[in-house]
Protein backbone atom coordinates (compact mmCIF):
# COMPACT_ATOMS: atom_id res chain seq x y z
CA UNK A 1 0.00 0.00 0.00
CA UNK A 2 2.79 2.44 0.94
CA UNK A 3 4.49 1.66 -2.39
CA UNK A 4 1.21 2.39 -4.21
CA UNK A 5 0.82 5.79 -2.53
CA UNK A 6 4.50 6.59 -3.03
CA UNK A 7 4.18 5.82 -6.73
CA UNK A 8 1.29 8.27 -7.09
CA UNK A 9 3.08 10.93 -5.05
CA UNK A 10 6.08 10.47 -7.33
CA UNK A 11 3.87 11.14 -10.35
CA UNK A 12 2.60 14.36 -8.72
CA UNK A 13 6.20 15.46 -8.21
CA UNK A 14 7.15 15.22 -11.91
CA UNK A 15 6.87 18.92 -12.85
CA UNK A 16 9.01 20.00 -9.90
CA UNK A 17 11.73 17.53 -10.82
CA UNK A 18 11.69 18.72 -14.43
CA UNK A 19 12.54 22.25 -13.32
CA UNK A 20 15.71 21.29 -11.48
CA UNK A 21 18.86 22.49 -13.19
CA UNK A 22 21.65 20.42 -14.66
CA UNK A 23 25.10 21.66 -15.66
CA UNK A 24 25.72 21.19 -19.38
CA UNK A 25 28.14 22.23 -22.11
CA UNK A 26 26.53 22.77 -25.51
CA UNK A 27 27.83 23.79 -28.91
CA UNK A 28 25.40 25.55 -31.21
CA UNK A 29 24.39 28.70 -33.03
CA UNK A 30 22.87 31.70 -31.29
CA UNK A 31 19.57 32.27 -33.10
CA UNK A 32 16.48 34.45 -33.05
CA UNK A 33 13.72 32.26 -31.62
CA UNK A 34 10.73 34.10 -33.10
CA UNK A 35 11.83 33.82 -36.72
CA UNK A 36 12.97 30.23 -36.16
CA UNK A 37 9.72 29.07 -34.56
CA UNK A 38 7.12 31.18 -36.36
CA UNK A 39 8.23 30.73 -39.95
CA UNK A 40 7.46 34.42 -40.50
CA UNK A 41 10.52 34.84 -42.74
CA UNK A 42 10.67 31.35 -44.22
CA UNK A 43 11.75 27.85 -43.25
CA UNK A 44 14.06 27.19 -40.32
CA UNK A 45 17.16 26.70 -42.47
CA UNK A 46 16.78 30.18 -43.96
CA UNK A 47 16.52 32.09 -40.67
CA UNK A 48 19.87 31.12 -39.23
CA UNK A 49 23.46 31.94 -40.13
CA UNK A 50 24.80 34.72 -42.32
CA UNK A 51 21.63 35.18 -44.45
CA UNK A 52 19.66 36.14 -41.37
CA UNK A 53 22.40 37.90 -39.41
CA UNK A 54 21.06 41.45 -39.74
CA UNK A 55 17.55 40.34 -38.78
CA UNK A 56 19.02 38.47 -35.80
CA UNK A 57 20.61 41.75 -34.67
CA UNK A 58 17.29 43.58 -35.01
CA UNK A 59 15.34 40.94 -33.09
CA UNK A 60 17.89 40.60 -30.31
CA UNK A 61 18.18 44.36 -29.83
CA UNK A 62 14.39 44.58 -29.63
CA UNK A 63 14.06 41.98 -26.90
CA UNK A 64 13.00 38.84 -28.72
CA UNK A 65 14.46 35.88 -26.81
CA UNK A 66 17.59 34.38 -28.32
CA UNK A 67 18.18 30.64 -28.44
CA UNK A 68 21.06 28.24 -28.73
CA UNK A 69 20.42 25.85 -31.63
CA UNK A 70 22.49 22.78 -30.79
CA UNK A 71 23.99 20.47 -33.36
CA UNK A 72 21.28 17.84 -32.62
CA UNK A 73 18.48 20.34 -33.39
CA UNK A 74 17.57 21.09 -29.78
CA UNK A 75 16.81 24.76 -29.11
CA UNK A 76 17.68 26.16 -25.70
CA UNK A 77 16.11 29.51 -24.83
CA UNK A 78 18.97 31.59 -23.39
CA UNK A 79 17.94 33.39 -20.21
CA UNK A 80 21.39 34.73 -19.31
CA UNK A 81 24.57 35.07 -21.32
CA UNK A 82 27.74 35.27 -19.30
CA UNK A 83 28.02 38.22 -16.99
CA UNK A 84 24.96 39.97 -18.39
CA UNK A 85 21.71 39.28 -16.59
CA UNK A 86 19.81 40.14 -19.74
CA UNK A 87 20.70 37.64 -22.44
CA UNK A 88 18.50 39.32 -24.98
CA UNK A 89 19.26 42.84 -26.08
CA UNK A 90 22.53 42.96 -24.18
CA UNK A 91 25.81 43.85 -25.89
CA UNK A 92 27.12 40.28 -25.59
CA UNK A 93 24.03 38.87 -27.27
CA UNK A 94 24.37 41.35 -30.12
CA UNK A 95 28.08 40.63 -30.56
CA UNK A 96 27.40 36.87 -30.68
CA UNK A 97 24.31 36.95 -32.93
CA UNK A 98 24.50 34.12 -35.49
CA UNK A 99 27.82 32.93 -34.02
CA UNK A 100 28.42 29.29 -33.23
CA UNK A 101 29.65 29.00 -29.66
CA UNK A 102 30.39 26.43 -27.03
CA UNK A 103 28.55 27.46 -23.89
CA UNK A 104 28.67 26.17 -20.35
CA UNK A 105 25.70 26.70 -18.11
CA UNK A 106 22.68 25.43 -16.25
CA UNK A 107 19.98 23.61 -18.20
CA UNK A 108 16.31 23.63 -17.22
CA UNK A 109 13.32 22.06 -18.95
CA UNK A 110 9.74 22.92 -18.21
CA UNK A 111 6.45 22.62 -20.07
CA UNK A 112 8.12 21.59 -23.30
CA UNK A 113 10.68 24.41 -23.42
CA UNK A 114 14.42 23.99 -22.85
CA UNK A 115 16.28 26.83 -21.14
CA UNK A 116 19.95 27.54 -20.56
CA UNK A 117 21.51 30.05 -18.20
CA UNK A 118 24.95 30.47 -19.77
CA UNK A 119 27.64 31.00 -17.17
CA UNK A 120 30.49 31.20 -19.68
CA UNK A 121 31.02 31.13 -23.42
CA UNK A 122 33.96 28.76 -23.64
CA UNK A 123 34.65 29.24 -27.35
CA UNK A 124 33.36 31.54 -30.07
CA UNK A 125 33.72 30.10 -33.58
CA UNK A 126 32.24 33.17 -35.25
CA UNK A 127 29.63 32.90 -38.02
CA UNK A 128 30.26 29.55 -39.68
CA UNK A 129 26.77 28.87 -41.05
CA UNK A 130 27.07 30.55 -44.46
CA UNK A 131 23.40 30.46 -45.36
CA UNK A 132 23.65 33.52 -47.65
CA UNK A 133 25.15 31.16 -50.23
CA UNK A 134 21.75 29.40 -50.46
CA UNK A 135 19.23 32.02 -49.35
CA UNK A 136 20.88 35.37 -50.17
CA UNK A 137 19.53 37.58 -47.39
CA UNK A 138 16.46 37.04 -45.19
CA UNK A 139 14.37 39.17 -45.15
CA UNK A 140 15.20 40.42 -48.61
CA UNK A 141 15.21 44.08 -47.50
CA UNK A 142 17.75 43.52 -44.72
CA UNK A 143 20.49 44.99 -46.91
CA UNK A 144 19.28 48.31 -48.30
CA UNK A 145 19.78 48.73 -52.00
CA UNK A 146 22.48 51.35 -52.70
CA UNK A 147 21.08 54.67 -53.89
CA UNK A 148 22.04 55.74 -57.42
CA UNK B 1 -8.07 -0.41 -2.46
CA UNK B 2 -10.05 0.10 -5.68
CA UNK B 3 -11.75 3.19 -4.20
CA UNK B 4 -8.35 4.59 -3.17
CA UNK B 5 -6.92 3.98 -6.64
CA UNK B 6 -9.94 5.68 -8.24
CA UNK B 7 -9.59 8.70 -5.95
CA UNK B 8 -5.91 9.11 -6.85
CA UNK B 9 -6.69 8.67 -10.53
CA UNK B 10 -9.30 11.45 -10.35
CA UNK B 11 -6.87 13.73 -8.55
CA UNK B 12 -4.14 13.00 -11.06
CA UNK B 13 -6.25 13.26 -14.21
CA UNK B 14 -6.26 17.05 -14.79
CA UNK B 15 -2.51 17.23 -14.34
CA UNK B 16 -1.84 14.52 -16.90
CA UNK B 17 -4.40 15.97 -19.26
CA UNK B 18 -2.36 19.17 -19.43
CA UNK B 19 0.83 17.25 -20.05
CA UNK B 20 -0.54 14.92 -22.67
CA UNK B 21 -2.91 17.16 -24.62
CA UNK B 22 -2.69 20.76 -25.75
CA UNK B 23 -5.73 22.68 -24.58
CA UNK B 24 -7.78 24.86 -26.88
CA UNK B 25 -7.57 28.50 -25.79
CA UNK B 26 -9.04 29.96 -28.98
CA UNK B 27 -12.57 30.56 -27.60
CA UNK B 28 -13.37 34.32 -27.57
CA UNK B 29 -9.95 35.21 -28.97
CA UNK B 30 -9.96 38.19 -31.34
CA UNK B 31 -6.31 37.78 -32.29
CA UNK B 32 -5.42 39.04 -35.74
CA UNK B 33 -3.87 36.51 -38.08
CA UNK B 34 -0.24 37.03 -39.10
CA UNK B 35 -0.55 34.25 -41.67
CA UNK B 36 1.98 32.15 -39.80
CA UNK B 37 1.96 28.48 -40.75
CA UNK B 38 1.41 27.23 -37.20
CA UNK B 39 -0.49 30.07 -35.55
CA UNK B 40 -3.43 29.36 -33.26
CA UNK B 41 -5.46 32.18 -31.65
CA UNK B 42 -5.18 31.98 -27.87
CA UNK B 43 -6.89 33.99 -25.15
CA UNK B 44 -6.10 33.02 -21.58
CA UNK B 45 -5.45 34.29 -18.07
CA UNK B 46 -2.08 34.11 -16.38
CA UNK B 47 0.47 35.71 -14.10
CA UNK B 48 3.32 37.73 -15.62
CA UNK B 49 6.59 36.21 -14.40
CA UNK B 50 10.35 36.54 -14.71
CA UNK B 51 11.28 33.16 -16.21
CA UNK B 52 14.70 32.93 -14.57
CA UNK B 53 13.12 33.69 -11.20
CA UNK B 54 10.49 31.00 -11.74
CA UNK B 55 13.11 28.38 -12.62
CA UNK B 56 15.94 29.23 -10.24
CA UNK B 57 14.49 31.24 -7.34
CA UNK B 58 16.81 34.17 -8.19
CA UNK B 59 14.23 36.94 -8.15
CA UNK B 60 15.19 40.62 -8.46
CA UNK B 61 12.56 43.29 -7.83
CA UNK B 62 9.99 44.09 -10.53
CA UNK B 63 10.82 41.05 -12.69
CA UNK B 64 14.32 42.43 -13.31
CA UNK B 65 13.10 45.86 -14.48
CA UNK B 66 13.30 44.89 -18.15
CA UNK B 67 16.61 43.06 -17.84
CA UNK B 68 15.01 39.60 -17.91
CA UNK B 69 12.83 37.59 -20.25
CA UNK B 70 9.19 37.55 -19.16
CA UNK B 71 6.55 34.90 -19.59
CA UNK B 72 3.04 34.02 -18.54
CA UNK B 73 2.28 31.40 -15.93
CA UNK B 74 -1.05 30.26 -17.37
CA UNK B 75 -3.76 29.94 -14.74
CA UNK B 76 -5.60 27.06 -16.42
CA UNK B 77 -2.74 24.57 -16.31
CA UNK B 78 0.19 26.24 -14.47
CA UNK B 79 2.34 26.07 -17.61
CA UNK B 80 4.95 28.64 -18.59
CA UNK B 81 4.11 30.35 -21.88
CA UNK B 82 7.09 32.21 -23.37
CA UNK B 83 6.25 35.65 -24.72
CA UNK B 84 8.43 35.85 -27.83
CA UNK B 85 6.83 38.72 -29.71
CA UNK B 86 4.61 41.75 -29.29
CA UNK B 87 2.03 43.09 -31.76
CA UNK B 88 4.33 45.36 -33.80
CA UNK B 89 5.75 44.26 -37.14
CA UNK B 90 9.15 45.73 -36.32
CA UNK B 91 11.13 42.73 -34.98
CA UNK B 92 10.16 43.56 -31.39
CA UNK B 93 9.76 41.40 -28.31
CA UNK B 94 7.13 41.66 -25.59
CA UNK B 95 9.14 42.48 -22.46
CA UNK B 96 8.32 46.20 -22.46
CA UNK B 97 4.63 45.40 -22.92
CA UNK B 98 4.48 42.84 -20.10
CA UNK B 99 6.75 44.56 -17.57
CA UNK B 100 4.07 46.94 -16.20
CA UNK B 101 2.09 43.84 -15.21
CA UNK B 102 4.91 42.02 -13.39
CA UNK B 103 3.40 39.72 -10.76
CA UNK B 104 -0.17 40.54 -11.80
CA UNK B 105 -2.70 38.11 -13.16
CA UNK B 106 -3.94 39.44 -16.48
CA UNK B 107 -5.81 38.25 -19.56
CA UNK B 108 -3.87 38.03 -22.81
CA UNK B 109 -4.92 37.62 -26.41
CA UNK B 110 -2.60 36.65 -29.24
CA UNK B 111 -1.24 33.83 -31.33
CA UNK B 112 0.23 30.60 -30.02
CA UNK B 113 2.77 28.95 -32.31
CA UNK B 114 2.04 25.25 -32.15
CA UNK B 115 3.48 22.54 -34.36
CA UNK B 116 3.57 18.97 -33.15
CA UNK B 117 6.13 18.09 -35.82
CA UNK B 118 8.58 20.81 -34.79
CA UNK B 119 9.97 21.33 -31.30
CA UNK B 120 7.70 24.25 -30.45
CA UNK B 121 5.51 24.50 -27.38
CA UNK B 122 4.06 27.37 -25.43
CA UNK B 123 5.57 30.07 -27.66
CA UNK B 124 3.34 33.11 -27.93
CA UNK B 125 2.85 36.41 -29.72
CA UNK B 126 1.10 38.88 -27.39
CA UNK B 127 -1.34 41.16 -29.19
CA UNK B 128 -3.25 42.70 -26.27
CA UNK B 129 -3.35 42.63 -22.48
CA UNK B 130 -6.17 43.27 -20.04
CA UNK B 131 -5.63 43.85 -16.32
CA UNK B 132 -8.57 43.44 -13.95
CA UNK B 133 -11.20 46.07 -14.83
CA UNK B 134 -8.96 48.05 -17.19
CA UNK B 135 -9.51 48.31 -20.94
CA UNK B 136 -7.53 46.12 -23.31
CA UNK B 137 -4.06 47.52 -23.99
CA UNK B 138 -2.43 46.79 -27.34
CA UNK B 139 1.05 45.29 -27.05
CA UNK B 140 2.79 47.94 -29.11
CA UNK B 141 5.03 49.80 -26.66
CA UNK B 142 8.45 48.83 -28.00
CA UNK B 143 9.00 51.69 -30.42
CA UNK B 144 7.92 54.30 -27.86
CA UNK B 145 10.33 52.92 -25.29
CA UNK B 146 13.13 52.65 -27.88
CA UNK B 147 12.60 56.28 -28.94
CA UNK B 148 12.75 57.45 -25.33
CA UNK B 149 15.96 55.50 -24.76
CA UNK B 150 17.57 56.71 -27.99
CA UNK B 151 16.82 60.45 -28.21
CA UNK B 152 19.82 61.04 -30.48
CA UNK B 153 18.69 58.48 -33.04
CA UNK B 154 15.96 60.61 -34.54
CA UNK B 155 15.48 60.62 -38.27
CA UNK B 156 13.69 58.94 -41.11
CA UNK B 157 13.11 55.22 -41.35
CA UNK B 158 12.22 52.54 -38.83
CA UNK B 159 14.02 52.16 -35.52
CA UNK B 160 16.12 49.22 -36.73
CA UNK B 161 17.77 51.38 -39.39
CA UNK B 162 18.64 54.03 -36.78
CA UNK B 163 19.67 51.99 -33.76
CA UNK B 164 23.23 53.05 -32.81
CA UNK B 165 24.38 49.64 -31.54
CA UNK B 166 23.09 47.78 -34.60
CA UNK B 167 24.59 50.32 -36.97
CA UNK B 168 27.96 50.12 -35.22
CA UNK B 169 28.04 46.34 -35.59
CA UNK B 170 27.02 46.48 -39.26
CA UNK B 171 29.66 49.16 -39.89
CA UNK B 172 32.29 46.89 -38.36
CA UNK B 173 31.26 43.43 -39.60
CA UNK B 174 28.82 44.02 -42.46
CA UNK B 175 25.23 42.90 -42.95
CA UNK B 176 26.26 39.25 -43.15
CA UNK B 177 28.52 39.55 -40.12
CA UNK B 178 31.42 38.11 -42.11
CA UNK B 179 33.50 41.26 -42.54
CA UNK B 180 33.33 44.22 -44.88
CA UNK B 181 35.18 42.56 -47.75
CA UNK B 182 32.71 39.65 -47.95
CA UNK B 183 29.85 42.12 -47.56
CA UNK B 184 30.96 44.31 -50.47
CA UNK B 185 31.36 41.31 -52.78
CA UNK B 186 27.93 40.03 -51.78
CA UNK B 187 26.28 43.40 -52.34
CA UNK B 188 27.78 43.52 -55.84
CA UNK B 189 26.28 40.09 -56.55
CA UNK B 190 22.95 41.12 -55.03
CA UNK B 191 22.44 44.51 -56.64
CA UNK B 192 24.51 44.62 -59.84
Amino acid sequence: MRRFIAAFMGLFALPALAAEGERITVTGEIIDTWCYYSGVMGGPDSVVGSAHHTCALWCSAAGIPIGLLAEDGTVYTILKLGAQDNATGGDTALRLASHTVTADGMFYARDGINYIIVEEVLEDFGIVNLTHEDYDVVPSFAIPEPKE
Amino acid sequence: MIRLAAAFALLAAPQFATVAFAQDFSTNSEARSWNLYAEVPALFEGKIIDVMCELTGDCPANCGDGERQLAILRSADDQIVMALKNNQAVFSGAVVDLLPYCGQTVTLDGLMIADKDFPIRNSYQVQRIKAADAEWATANQFTKVWAAENPDAKGKGPWFRRDPRINALIAADGYLGLGLEVDEAFKKYLFE
